[in-house]
């Protein structure tokens, strides 16, 4: 009986939602009633070969592993770009002889031929179980002492900005886990991974389908960054909370390259810390290839890692026996330092970790405004699929100075458990801060923080029961964090002490979890000073006592304070800079709000964190003060932009200002402009007998060649500002739009340029844009037509390989929803090929499909 | 095993045999041609305002500062004497697993002793501006668009450079950059060139299912390199061999997507 299935409480069991295709549970037994012990992941709940592997995963002891596989056997003759795992089949001889050479000179632990051994990259050579049973084999033969189970990427690109999704990813790795376990390995090492996303699919299938350590390592380029922007402290610190045993580093630099890197790992996390280091490029000396790195040189940069506190240590490529041998001398009759890192509170994306220490306050901004709650724009945004709007939220929010982002989509009509995940992952395409997934649905934060690249906060548990029954199996499962706010079962309470007293026992309830007070934030819960005025300055002092008494960090919703007050970012401000100095760490807040963001970056200062006052000199040093400078209104800047003119129509400044700005491409006036003709003009008419003749002039000018593609586009943005200034100023809903269309590129093709300009021309003209991206699956783009009642849809495809997939998408349409018209472009396409795939209209440009819109739409 | 050409340089000459990694300081960066950015986008002359123009500067000065390209290149021995699958002439590079099918790539190779192989990729951070952007600000994406084309073209061009001088010091001549995709050769190749190169774990390079490179702007080529005079040394990449040439929009507008002359 597996240990471990004994002790961890049952996730999957909690949720009924859970889709058990997604995740097969490891825990099978467990689908009766939630237990309620739960035992955290520690060598006591994994099953470990022996006692010297445990003193090693206790940092007791050093291990070592082997080195290069790859560099053997392309020594012996491996074509390059072959499948090396084939070979634990076709020549197991020759792959134990590598590993009997690694343990003959020392290495305790050797790593299975099955690096690339999973089903994407195995396609239809071999099975993932029989590669794996082969290669298991191959290692027992060698005599090693523990055999470890290679896991390498997937050699695919995860979403978003590849193709594959986390539950392929994780699938796929879960098979190889299996494999592995079924075939007999000791351990898993999950290595050469340079996606965030990806290496916690595999952590994540190594966890919950087997009980073996787990032992995972990224790898990093010169800039201290793996190829997709992760650093050492980001990997380690979201690795050990996913349940990683072991973290580290593997491949790519030399081992003096890669030892800054380890000790900023070891700086951040108490798991044991590998390195596995490569032995430099290859290249060709009196006819021999040796790698830049000679064994003693690498021995030596070795050594000072092992004295930093590096535990585990093994080769890379270019590595082979003679450098192993070495290894073993330096860590013979030696044990690893104790290391202890300091508490903290820590979240990460996959680019950025914000650290808060448990010792000190330091503050960190939440942004608020990806919440639909109040925000009219936002939640039509939501309701259209329009996810390109939200990220545009999260990028201000990012350049106006927050440090995490909260992500709330919870709307009555919305299916959020869907939606938040998909929002999560497009955010993180496009902003570099971590996330605080936020929803009131215990399954919709579950599906998103499983698949976030990265360690979120968990917005909220609070005192009641059902709450932290359903949420901290999940903080603790993913190793998230979590909001605690101080309500139960009989609402907020009105004084400090009854606050504390809550957020005491979501501590308490949390560290049965595993949930040690460095990962929570208290939330006290402000009430408006307008009708709890006795309250407000209670909230702060059960703030300092939580933090205090506690050793929590805290957190705030700020604006609550100013509901049903004037001038509420003043009050708001006012009670920012209180809650800073009673300790408040976490402000939730809109740092849209210069004078909030003000607050912020001079309490720094009084907080020591901004050094010398470095950021706050350069920031203000030449600011205006406006209690004493009069702010520049919106027209002095206005002005200001005007651009020189020019282009090829002659443009008369006494003119109609729209034409003029429009064709001149220049937005910085348009909203001015429009502004005036507003007041004297009917919306409608603005755009009937100004916006769109000026746009269509725009449409020939572009055909005739007098303007080329970014002036057009130019003009675009011009009537864009001033469309919305018509559209702020009119009542929701009283502009109707031309129509919905549909548009994607398809399915296998990535080229999504010449689709967005089609949408931003089609924007302008007043249809609604239903945009779904690249690569995008046939049967999804129906689903659309149907639910949005789209009429015309633009498919776009830029290579002749993927016309294919255009061709499949029009025959769906056609065949399911023969109303609806299709649109094809892209740069291999001609108007005969566009007919022979069965497509109603071809675009050769933008400009053009903005015309087949109007016919089709006047039909 | 049985022993093929490998590293150890049976067939290819020592200092040709490693691969070579492409890793510009960022004052060796190859610079963005910005007459060829402007083709990119359509440019053919037209009057364009200030604004404009210092739009388009800030994006290119902005991606040269901001990313720097990588790339590997490694020289591997052609076998022109094998048969595909259909049983057609087609090339082969020995030591590894790359087999280009097809009479373009055939006609490139068929009397070179070695092909250049060359992989570059302005990397992840470039794939993720071109997304963020694309769904933000169209027109800035579009010309961000061209200027990561041109810039992973200059890269490529020095990386090409290198390789042909490194050639030359051996006496090899050289003939230009073929890519997967020019003429009737098919991009399934791609999945092996990367591999073969190794450069989803040296340059951060992947393929798609649909066999298209991703970060989207890399660019993956092959350079013939021949004892004595090279086959077709003289020949420009030409529209002739360009599948796209029926419906280019550069010709359409009288132009080229190279630089001519």
């Amino acid at each position: 009986m597996r240990k471990a299935e004994d002790t961890e409480v049952s996730i999957s069991g909690r949720h009924p939602s859970w889709d058990n295709s997604i995740r097969p549970p490891f825990h099978p037994s467990h689908k009766g009633p939630p237990m309620t012990a739960f035992t955290p992941r520690t060598p006591d709940t994994l099953r470990i070969a022996d006692d010297d592997l445990r003193a090693a995963l206790e940092g007791r002891r050093h291990l070592l592993f082997d080195g290069g596989m790859g560099t053997m056997l392309q020594a012996a003759g491996l074509e390059a770009g072959a499948l090396p795992e084939l070979l634990n089949l076709s020549e197991p001889d020759a792959i134990t002889a590598v590993h009997a050479a690694y343990v003959a000179v020392g290495s305790e632990v050797v790593t299975t031929n099955t690096f690339g051994a999973n089903a994407h990259k195995l396609g239809d050579a071999a099975t993932v179980e029989e590669v794996f049973d082969a290669a298991v084999r191959c290692a027992r033969a060698s005599g090693a002492r523990y055999v470890a189970g290679d896991i390498g990427p997937l050699g695919a690109l995860m979403r978003p900005m590849g193709t594959l999704s986390f539950d392929e990813a994780y699938d796929l790795f879960a098979q190889q886990v299996r494999a592995a376990a079924t075939a007999g390995v000791d351990l898993f090492v999950i290595e050469t991974m340079t996606d965030l996303a990806e290496i916690r699919a595999a952590v994540l299938a190594a966890k919950e389908n087997s009980d073996l350590p787990i032992f995972a390592t990224m790898t990093f380029e010169e800039d201290g960054r793996t190829f997709l922007g992760t650093s050492p402290e980001v990997a380690a610190i979201t690795l050990d909370a996913l349940g990683a045993d072991v973290v580290g580093i593997n491949c790519s630099l030399g081992p003096a390259e890669l030892r800054p890197l380890a000790a900023r790992m070891l700086a951040v996390t108490e798991k044991p810390v590998m390195v596995q280091a490569n032995a430099g490029l290859p290249h060709v000396e009196d006819g021999r290839t040796v790698y830049d790195i000679d064994p003693t040189a690498y021995a030596a940069a070795v050594r000072g890692m092992v004295d930093d506190g590096v535990g585990i240590i093994g080769g890379c490529c270019g590595t082979n026996p003679d450098y192993i041998r070495l290894l073993a001398d330096i860590v013979r009759n030696r044990t690893p330092q104790q290391r202890s890192v300091e508490p903290a509170f820590t979240v990460t994306s996959a680019q950025r970790a914000v650290v808060l220490p448990c010792s000190e306050q330091r503050i960190a901004v939440i942004g608020e405004r990806i919440n639909p709650t109040g925000k009219k724009r936002l939640q039509a945004a939501l309701r259209a699929g329009d996810l390109d709007y939200v990220v545009g939220q999260g990028i201000s929010q990012q350049e106006q100075g927050a440090d995490i982002l909260d992500v709330n989509v919870g709307m009555p009509e919305l299916d959020e458990v869907a939606l938040l995940p998909r929002m999560c992952e497009q955010l993180q395409a496009s902003t570099v801060l971590p996330l605080q997934i936020d929803s009131t649905d215990p399954a919709a934060i579950e599906a998103a923080v499983r698949r976030y690249a990265g360690r979120a906060i968990i917005n909220s548990v609070n005192g009641k029961r059902e709450s932290l029954d359903a949420i901290l199996p999940i903080a603790a499962h993913y190793g998230a964090n979590v909001i605690g706010l101080t309500l139960d079962e009989d609402g907020i309470p009105e004084t400090a002490e009854a606050r504390v007293a809550i957020a005491r026992r979501i501590v308490n309830e949390a560290a049965r979890y595993g949930i040690g007070p460095e990962r929570i934030l208290i939330d006290c819960l402000v009430m408006t000073a307008s009708t709890n005025q006795q309250q407000a300055l209670g909230i702060l002092r059960a703030v300092s006592a939580c933090r205090e008494h506690l050793g929590v960090k805290c957190a705030l919703g700020v604006s609550n304070i100013s509901f049903g007050l004037p001038a509420r970012e003043l009050m708001n401000a006012t009670f920012l800079a209180a809650a800073f100095g009673a300790g408040l760490d976490a402000p939730i807040m809109n740092p849209g709000s210069a004078r909030y963001m003000d607050v912020v970056h001079s309490f720094r200062v009084l907080n020591a964190e901004d050094e010398g006052s470095a950021a706050y000199i350069e920031r203000y040093a030449g600011w205006g003060d406006p209690y004493k400078v009069p702010i520049a209104g919106g027209d002095a800047a206005a002005t200001a932009a005007a651009g020189t003119g020019g282009g090829a129509p002659a443009l008369d400044e006494g003119g109609d200002p729209i034409r003029r700005l429009i064709l001149s491409g220049r937005k910085g006036e348009m909203k001015a402009a429009t502004e005036q003709l507003l007041a004297t003009t009917d919306p409608l008419e603005l755009i009937n007998s100004r916006f769109i003749p000026a746009l269509d002039e725009v449409g020939v000018l572009f055909d005739q060649g007098t303007y080329f593609l970014p002036q057009l586009m130019a003009s675009a943005e011009a009537a864009r500002v001033g469309f919305d200034t018509i559209r702020a100023h009119m009542p929701a809903g009283s502009i109707a739009g031309k129509g919905p269309i549909c548009l994607a590129t398809v399915k296998g093709d990535i080229h999504d340029i010449g689709k967005n300009i089609v949408k931003m021309l089609l924007d302008n003209y007043g249809y609604t844009v239903f945009d779904l991206g690249r690569d995008v699956d046939p049967q999804e783009i129906l689903d659309t037509v149907r639910a949005r009642g789209v009429r015309l849809v633009g498919l776009s495809a830029l290579m002749t390989t993927t016309v294919k997939s255009m061709e499949e998408t029009i025959a769906l349409l056609h065949a399911e929803a023969p109303d609806v018209k299709v649109l094809v472009g892209g740069a291999v396409l001609t108007p005969e090929y566009a007919a022979r795939i069965g497509a109603d209209f071809y675009a050769k440009d933008a400009a053009e499909a903005a015309r087949i819109a109007e016919e089709v739409f006047e039909a | 095993m049985e022993s093929s050409p490998n590293i150890d340089g049976a067939t290819v000459p020592a200092p040709l045999a490693a691969p070579v990694l492409y890793r510009p300081e960022p004052a060796e960066r190859p610079r963005i041609n910005r007459a060829e950015m402007l083709r990119y986008l359509g440019y053919t002359g037209q009057d364009v305002n200030e604004e404009l123009s210092a739009r388009i500067e800030r994006i290119a000065a902005e991606l040269e500062r901001s990313v720097s390209p990588r790339g590997v290149r490694r020289v591997f021995p052609v076998d022109a004497r094998a048969r595909d699958a259909a049983g057609e002439p087609c090339i082969r590079l020995a030591g590894t697993t790359v087999e280009l099918v097809g009479r373009d790539a055939f006609r490139h190779l068929k009397d070179a002793s070695y092909c250049a192989m060359l992989a570059c990729t302005l990397g992840m951070e470039s794939e993720r501006r071109l997304r963020t952007l694309g769904g933000q600000n169209p027109l800035d994406a579009t010309i961000l668009d061209a200027a990561c084309s041109a810039y992973v073209e200059a890269a490529v061009g020095a990386m090409d450079s290198a390789v042909k001088r490194a050639a030359s010091d051996l006496g090899l001549a050289s003939n230009w950059r073929f890519s997967c995709g020019y003429g009737d050769c098919p991009l399934d190749a791609q999945d092996a060139i990367v591999a073969a190169l190794d450069a989803t774990r040296l340059i951060g390079l992947t393929v798609t299912p649909s066999h298209l490179l991703l970060p989207s702007k890399s660019v993956t080529a092959l350079i013939g390199l021949f004892e004595g005079d090279a086959h077709a040394a003289d020949m420009r990449p030409t529209c002739a061999t360009c599948r796209m040439r029926s419906t280019c929009a550069f010709r359409a507008r009288g132009t080229t997507c190279y630089a001519q002359g």
